[in-house]
């Protein structure tokens, strides 16, 4: 399709929040979510990856509410005011728990189908509800392509330059990294959006308004239980076991798809979507975004916006 | 001792804790000029090792033991080597266990990379080549091996010079985070903690030394020739091993072999260091940060003195050598 180049959307002020939130049961959570847009509007969820909160998405959020869409960004489990409602829940980060995370949400809020947007852990909710929830899916939009995680696979190494900025998943696989990330949340979350996002400068408030979703009392289980879990070092939530052996096999994601690179992407390097290709058996448009770091929606949100209307008008 | 040529240097202890030393010259590299190998090696059967070392200088000499770090090898000494050789020193540089030309003699025994083993190892060279007493001079892994052997058996050791201080390592306190931007500097440490970082080391040696290289010594311009010589030494049969036990031994994931269960026990304690040290720290080390020597001042009982080498990284006697060389000269002296 063709736009006209509009002038970009001023972005929000660092202390601007995404409020108010909403609470829903939804599953094993009670999920904080914020909501914008008209209640009939095409459905958008957006989420978040780690370290990062639903404040990637405050200029993304009123660039769509404002075209028409229905905008559902929830914290993540282990995020912000999302709260587990059993206490016996295990929390596990594992990439079939957030992906059943946001089917529940949608089930909870009577959302049938929606756009699944995200980067980073939402990325890959994302993908997650493409790939096996796919007629609960009006297209994907997700940075860095296709990431369901190839579990079997991750004792591989990669080259030494890409396993470098990979330390935090290193450091979170043993005792130390897990007392760290709890005594160290915010320093170890400025790290990693420094190093993840090189060109990005954003101010000190702008950090710690997301860096308060860190407080959640389930931040570090789920999160250690995350890094150690896609290394098949911890073990999975046996209630998503089956949606997990449906992972295994790294199903295709069939629905319309926008994937996009930050080129300036400091820890998942950016590239020309071939390699995932065969990963997308539908129409699948792949853009490189200049300069970007790894928080695209946050660092270029009109890109991101863009990419979610073609998929609604499409 | 008639020892060293004694050029009216004098070690002085005590009232200043921190000193200046040298600098570390980048020398410029020249493709036409053959690097220089530390050749012909030596072997010795040495405990469970058969040791290669290179040897240098007058045997009746005073002796200095030079030790090397991980992800090096023994032309860490290049330059320091001949220097005090010229001095008059009998000069021993060996290959650690996993490195270059050592073997362990026997297929059974554990590939321990543990720090009781490495400075067990050290007594062991003395004791075949029939050294009663040297100077022990290392970095990284060496300096640790260092620091074992004089803690443990200062009887044996006439002096000790290390690049950061303190190597003995707290076991007990291993799973304690330190500030997070020091963390980032040590994910092969976590890396080798996991099958893919063993998997990686051993697919990828040369590539995860290489980066160690340039992010510990971020102001050493070394060439490719000069990195391809030490990288030789990781083709060691037993480089992956020792060197993923090593990194896992220190935080607890690996068990000790069982023959230096009593080292470790007496390592735990944390022992001083009683003979007279030089500690050496550069002030561009990318993975220990250089520190004014404080912290680590209740380890060192007996004269200590600390210097931090301008110019310098984590490879002090290979982009200083002249640094290191006098202070080992500086101990000779005492």
């Amino acid at each position: 399709m063709t736009e006209k180049p509009a002038a970009p959307a001023p972005h929000a002020p660092s202390s601007q929040r995404l409020e108010p939130l909403r609470h829903v049961d939804a599953g094993v959570l009670n999920i904080a979510y914020y909501e914008a847009g008209p209640a009939d509007g095409p459905a958008v969820m957006l989420m978040h990856g780690f370290p990062y909160d639903i404040h990637s998405y405050v200029d993304v959020a009123p660039q769509l509410a404002a075209q028409g869409c229905r905008v559902i960004v929830p914290y993540l489990r282990g995020y912000g005011p999302t709260r587990f409602r059993d206490p016996a829940t295990p929390r596990s980060g594992e990439q079939a728990a957030v992906g059943a995370d946001m089917m529940a949400l949608m089930d909870a809020l009577d959302i049938k189908r929606a756009v699944f947007a995200g980067y980073d852990w939402g990325g890959r909710a994302a993908c997650v509800g493409a790939a096996l929830w796919p007629e609960r899916c009006i297209g994907l939009v997700c940075v860095n392509s296709y990431l369901i995680q190839d579990i079997a696979n991750a004792m591989a190494p990669a080259p030494a330059a890409r396993e470098v900025a990979l330390w935090y998943q290193y450091y979170f696989n043993i005792e130390r990294g897990r007392a760290g990330l709890a005594a160290n949340r915010r320093e170890i979350g400025k790290i990693l959006w420094t190093q993840w996002s090189p060109n990005w400068r954003f101010d000190d408030a702008c950090f710690a308004r997301t860096a308060l979703a860190f407080d959640n009392p389930d931040y570090v289980d789920v999160v250690i239980h995350s890094y150690r879990h896609r290394y098949g070092l911890a073990e999975s939530d046996p209630q998503y076991a089956e949606i997990q052996r449906r992972l295994a096999a790294l199903p295709p994601i069939t629905v319309p798809a926008i994937t996009l690179d930050g080129a300036g992407d400091g820890v998942a390097p950016a590239t020309d979507g071939s390699r995932s290709a065969s990963k997308f058996t539908g129409r699948r448009v792949h853009r490189v975004v200049p300069r970007v770091g790894h928080n695209l929606p946050q660092e270029a949100p009109e890109a991101f916006t863009a990419a979610v209307m073609e998929l609604i008008k499409a | 001792m008639s020892g060293p040529v004694d050029r009216g240097r004098r070690l002085l202890l005590g009232a200043a804790l921190s000193g200046v030393a040298g600098s570390a010259f980048a020398k410029a590299s020249s493709a036409a000029a053959p690097l220089r190998r530390m050749e012909p090696l030596k072997h010795v059967d040495a405990g469970v090792l058969d040791i290669a070392y290179y040897e240098a200088g007058p045997a009746d000499g005073p002796v200095a033991i030079l030790l090397h770090g991980f992800p090096y090898d023994i032309h860490s000494y290049v330059d320091v080597a001949p220097q005090l050789a010229d001095q008059g020193c009998r000069v021993i540089v060996p290959c650690l266990r996993g490195f270059g030309g050592t073997r362990f003699r026997d297929p059974a025994t554990p590939r321990s990379g543990e720090q009781a083993a490495i400075g067990a190892d050290v007594i062991a060279l003395m004791d075949a080549l029939n050294i009663r007493r040297a100077v022990l001079g290392g970095h990284n892994w060496g300096g640790r091996a260092a620091c074992v052997a004089a803690a443990l058996w200062p009887e044996r050791c006439r002096g000790m010079v290390t690049v950061n201080s303190y190597l003995i390592q707290d076991l007990a306190r291993a799973a304690v985070p330190i500030q997070p931007k020091h963390e980032t500097a040590l994910w092969y440490e976590y890396y080798f903690q996991l099958e893919r970082g063993r998997a990686g080391l051993a697919a990828h040696r040369r590539e995860i030394a290489k980066l160690l290289w340039k992010q510990w010594s971020p102001a050493w311009h070394f060439d490719d020739a000069t990195f391809d010589r030490s990288a030789a030494a990781h083709d060691n049969p037993d480089y992956v091993d020792v060197v993923i036990h090593s990194y896992r031994h220190r935080f607890g994931a690996a068990a000790g072999d069982p023959r230096y269960a009593e080292l470790q026990q007496r390592l735990a304690p944390l022992p001083p260091i009683s003979v007279p040290s030089i500690t050496l720290d550069g002030d561009k080390d990318g993975v220990l940060p250089a520190s004014d020597g404080r912290a680590s001042a209740s380890k060192f009982t007996g004269q200590r003195m600390h210097r931090v080498v301008h110019g310098a990284g984590h490879n002090v006697p290979q982009e200083a050598p002249k640094a290191f060389a006098d202070a080992v000269l500086d101990l000779m002296h005492t």
